[in-house]
Formats: C-alpha cells, sequence, structure tokens
C-alpha cells in the first residue's frame, strides 16, 4: 500500500462525469450573465446599433429612477415579509405535520397542493379572489351581513401586502418540506433523552429543534430570499406592476423596461443589480457551505 | 389515567388547529371549482360566488380544450417536460457522483461554483438567451427551451443528489470494487438506484417547476401552436375584462398531470429532501 499523497490529483474519470453538466451550466448560466453585464454598459434597442455608455444606465438607475428606487424598496419588504411571515408559518405546517396522526399524508399533499399550479394561474384566481365587486372576499363580508368592500389590488396603499397573502398561499410548500425533512433527520433518541429530561415540548422545540435544524435555516432562508429576489410571476398576474407602481418589483421593471420599451440595455442593468444584490446572499450561504464541508 | 386524558387533549388540540389552517387554504382551491362549474350567464343573473348553479357548466371544460386548445399546450408542456426531467436528473447525478466519489483536486470549489446558478435569477439570462437563440434559429423551438430549463436546474439537482449520495456508506464502493465494477458501473448499477428518494423528489419538483414555468417560455416561444401550459392559459385572459369559468376550468384541467406525478412520488417526497437539509 502506498501512502496517500496530501494532495489530490484529478481523476481523470471524474472529467467525464462532470463534462454535461459543465457544458450546459455555462452555457446556461456562467456566459449569458457575463454577456448580460455586457449589454447593461449599453445603450441598445434591441435591434439597431449599440452604444457605449459605461455605467450611465447604472448612474441613471440610482440618481433619478424614482420607479426603480420603490422596486427595490418593494422587494426588500418582499424579503422581510417571507422571513417573518412565509418561514414561520411553514415552519409551524411543518411542525404539525411531523407528528404521528392519521390523515397526515393527506394533509401533507393538501398544504403542498398550491405548488402545483403555475403561479401565473395563482395570481389569476387570486385577481378573482380580490375582485371587489363579486369576489370571494367581498362576498363573504356580504354573507355575513358585513358592508365593507375593498379594492385589495387598485389601493396602492394595500396592493403590495395582496398580492403578498396571494403569493403566500403558494410559497409556504418548498420550505415546509425542507423543514419536515429536517426535522425527521432528528434522532428520536434525542428527543427521548429531553422527554426524560423533563423537558416539556416548546422547550423541546426551542431548545432541542431549532439548534439542530440549522442546516435547514439556512437553506430555507437562502432560498426564500432568492426567491423573493426574483418574484415575478405572481406580481405579473396579478398587477402588472401597478397601481401606479405600487408592486413594481426589479423583476417586473426589468421586463417592461426590456420588452415593453425596449430599453434593452437598461433594463439589462437593473438584471446585473439583481445578481449583485443575489452576491449578499450567495456569499454567506456558500460560505457557510464551504465550512460545513 | 390523567395521561391517556391529556393525550387526547392534545390530538384534539392538533386536529382543531389543522382544520382551521385547512379552512383557510382551501379558500383559493374552493373559489376555483366554483368558478369553474358556473357559466357566464350564471354570474350575470347575480348568482354569487356561494350559490350552486343551476347546472353545471361543462362548457367551461370543453371551451378551455376546443377553443383555448389547452390540450395542444399540455402536449407542448408534456414534451418539453419529459426532455428536461430525465435528462436534466441524468446530468445532475452524473455530476453528483464525480463531487462525492471521484478525486478531484477542488472539490468543495467545484461543488461552490455549480450552487451559485441556484441564486443567479433567469432574468439575467433573459436578454442573452433571446439574441442568442434568434442567431441560432433556436426561438420557438422545444429544444431551446428545454436545454434553458436543464441549465436552471443544474445546481438544485446537484446540491439534493451531492447530499444524498454522501449518505451512502463507502462500504458499498469497496464491495462493488471488489466485485470487478468500474467507476461508470459503480454509478450506474449501485449508487444511482440507491438514490431513489433524491431522484423522486427531484422529479416532482423538475416536473413541477418545468411544467409551470412561465418567464422564459413567454420569451422564448412566441409561436400560438408550441406554447406551454402558463404562456398559453394567459391567452385566456381577455383585454377586457375575462371570463373567469373558463379560465378556471383551463387552470384545473392542466393541473392534473402534475397532480399524478405528486401522487406517484410523493412517498419519497420529504425523505428525499434530506440531501438538500443536511450540509
Amino acid at each position: 500500500m502506498k501512502k496517500k499523497k496530501n494532495y489530490t490529483r484529478t481523476d481523470k474519470a471524474a472529467y467525464f462525469f462532470l463534462l454535461p453538466a459543465a457544458v450546459i451550466y455555462l452555457s446556461v448560466i456562467v456566459a449569458p450573465v457575463c454577456y448580460s453585464f455586457f449589454i447593461s454598459l449599453f445603450k441598445w434597442n434591441g435591434i439597431g446599433e449599440k452604444q457605449f455608455v459605461g455605467l450611465s444606465n447604472y448612474i441613471n438607475l440610482f440618481k433619478g429612477d424614482k420607479i426603480f428606487h420603490t422596486a427595490i424598496i418593494n422587494n426588500l419588504i418582499w424579503i422581510v415579509l417571507t422571513i417573518f411571515v412565509t418561514m414561520t408559518i411553514a415552519l409551524l405546517f411543518a411542525v404539525i405535520l411531523s407528528k404521528q396522526f392519521r390523515g397526515r399524508t393527506f394533509f401533507r399533499g393538501f398544504f403542498y397542493f398550491p405548488c402545483v399550479i403555475a403561479p401565473i394561474a395563482v395570481a389569476i384566481i387570486w385577481r378573482w379572489i380580490y375582485n371587489p365587486n363579486i369576489g370571494f372576499i367581498n362576498e363573504f363580508f356580504k354573507a355575513l351581513g358585513i358592508n365593507f368592500t375593498q379594492g385589495w389590488i387598485s389601493d396602492p396603499n394595500v396592493s403590495l401586502y395582496a398580492v403578498f397573502a396571494a403569493a403566500l398561499w403558494q410559497a409556504i410548500g418548498q420550505p415546509m418540506i425542507l423543514f419536515l425533512a429536517g426535522l425527521q433527520a432528528i434522532s428520536p433518541d434525542v428527543l427521548e433523552a429531553a422527554t426524560i429530561d423533563g423537558a416539556n415540548g416548546i422547550e423541546q422545540f426551542f431548545l432541542i429543534k431549532v439548534p439542530l435544524l440549522k442546516d435547514t435555516f439556512v437553506i430555507v432562508i437562502a432560498t426564500l430570499i432568492v426567491a423573493a429576489m426574483k418574484v415575478y410571476d405572481v406580481v405579473q398576474g396579478l398587477t402588472g406592476g401597478g397601481p401606479n407602481n405600487a408592486t413594481q418589483m426589479l423583476s417586473t421593471y426589468m421586463y417592461s423596461q426590456v420588452f415593453q420599451y425596449n430599453n434593452v440595455g437598461y433594463g439589462t442593468a437593473v438584471a446585473c443589480i439583481m445578481v449583485l444584490m443575489m452576491m449578499i446572499v450567495i456569499i454567506p450561504y456558500v460560505s457557510f457551505t464551504a465550512k460545513e464541508d | 389515567m390523567e395521561g391517556k386524558t391529556k393525550k387526547i387533549t392534545k390530538k384534539a388540540v392538533l386536529y382543531l388547529v389543522l382544520i382551521i389552517l385547512a379552512l383557510i387554504w382551501v379558500v383559493p382551491m374552493f373559489t376555483l371549482v366554483a368558478t369553474a362549474i358556473k357559466s357566464k350567464s350564471d354570474f350575470y343573473s347575480g348568482a354569487g360566488l356561494f350559490s350552486m348553479p343551476a347546472h353545471v357548466a361543462w362548457d367551461n371544460f370543453v371551451n378551455a380544450i376546443t377553443k383555448g386548445r389547452l390540450f395542444t399546450y399540455m402536449k407542448n408542456d408534456l414534451i418539453v417536460s419529459c426532455l428536461k426531467v430525465p435528462l436534466g436528473i441524468f446530468i445532475e447525478a452524473l455530476a453528483a457522483f464525480a463531487l462525492t466519489r471521484l478525486e478531484i483536486r477542488h472539490k468543495t470549489g467545484t461543488f461552490i461554483f455549480f450552487l451559485i446558478g441556484m441564486m443567479l435569477p433567469m432574468q439575467t439570462a433573459l436578454v442573452p438567451i433571446n439574441v442568442i437563440y434568434s442567431k441560432l434559429g433556436l426561438l420557438n423551438s422545444y429544444f431551446g427551451l428545454f436545454y434553458v430549463y436543464v441549465g436552471f436546474g443544474i445546481s438544485f439537482g446537484i446540491l439534493i443528489l451531492r447530499g444524498f449520495f454522501n449518505g451512502v456508506p463507502r462500504e458499498l464502493d469497496e464491495a462493488a470494487y471488489i466485485d470487478g465494477c468500474n467507476k461508470w458501473q459503480l454509478f450506474y448499477k449501485i449508487i444511482f438506484p440507491v438514490a431513489k428518494p433524491a431522484v423522486a423528489t427531484l422529479i416532482i419538483t423538475d416536473f413541477l417547476s418545468t411544467w409551470n414555468e412561465y418567464l422564459l417560455a413567454s420569451v422564448i416561444i412566441n409561436d400560438n401552436m408550441k406554447k406551454t401550459v402558463p404562456v398559453g392559459i394567459m391567452t385566456f385572459v381577455g383585454e377586457h375584462g375575462t371570463d373567469y369559468g373558463y379560465l378556471c376550468a383551463g387552470v384545473l384541467i392542466s393541473v392534473i398531470p402534475v397532480l399524478i406525478v405528486y401522487l406517484i412520488f410523493q412517498r419519497h417526497f420529504v425523505e428525499g429532501m434530506a440531501g438538500a437539509v443536511k450540509a
């Protein structure tokens, strides 16, 4: 037996196994992202000549573009709401659905069901629920005899939260499954030991389960923030960024600049800012994952 | 005896909480069904959402299929999803195998390189892919669409499969090598089949996200006959007022294939996610 050398050499077979993934990944993700940064330095309508403008797309966005400012703030509000509301509810659901009881499989499927529907279709369903004349919510108040009507998505003061509520219905499925997987991985011995030591349910949850779910929290928070940064379908389908840009997101703003106003360079700059903001999430997540390795 | 009553109260509280949550969660589902079975005239005659219609408006379903071309959209989506899901998982499994079982110089670095894709928004690929595809003539092609989907699925697939492969005991490798397996056989005959729960999980999440993807599909596909379900369903939305009965019927039909996939693979769903939550 030869002693293992203290540096690893790449096995030639590894190239063969990694090649397909690497080729597709480079051509679909890496190259387009680089190309996007290149395009964002030009004024371009998508068809004619590109005109190099340096960083002025970025400067204009940050200096004078009020809609862009609204969009960034909306994305930040969305992130805060997802962390506090979506994650809490998903964890609550997971804790309940991790217990042993009859009908567990049914309820897991039931609460996961909204994830099965296309987000764009979810938006349309909720547009109907929010309908000020005969939608579910206002009909419901009428059925209860309460005289209260509210234009949920047409009122700029509440529209962002109304859109978030619609998205929430669908958004808890994925983190719920992740939490369930995390809870399942906790060894029953640990909990049994805690019960013997006299820890009650709530103590067990906060003192034992939550710390043991550290890895799960990391991936849930990372994926939720990422999803909040790129949220598009549900907003586009419900309000399209309106009324009066009250629900404008970076994604919807980017789309309208590129595909409606043909400001391709300017819109791409918005996309690049999204990437840069994602880096704030990526770097801690990656360093955590690398450390665990 | 006291312990028993306590247990029963606990169960009762559990069910009570569940039922309350279920009642809130059922609202949109109820709306979807209650709307799909009513005709336009039911709504105009002032029948509210809560009243039963005189007749179930099957017309909504028929219209969605005939006038709405729903089956064409579903067929297109099925082609793209059935290409994307197995091929994507296979490619991801190959990479995950290399990352867990073979000697690689910068193993963690390579993994992180692939992981970053999970965090990047599709919006950044939108313009470049549009430009490149129009040069290569890949706009309006199934290949063009599914190729991008495979690319965006790679990160999550590798994360899940790598996590799962890491949990497969190394003794299996040694036993396989002693039995004369080469690396390919080790992957194909031993490791990949063992990862069934992770594969089942990926089939569900991949199929879901492919079947329902809207942004890229709306940019890459303009041809009415090649649209996928989410893009196709949006053609049901009228410029001036939407016939919601017809739309909701369309949504209900289009959910069926995903539901079937979920029901087939859900047994391993939670177990398979374990690869993501254990670093």
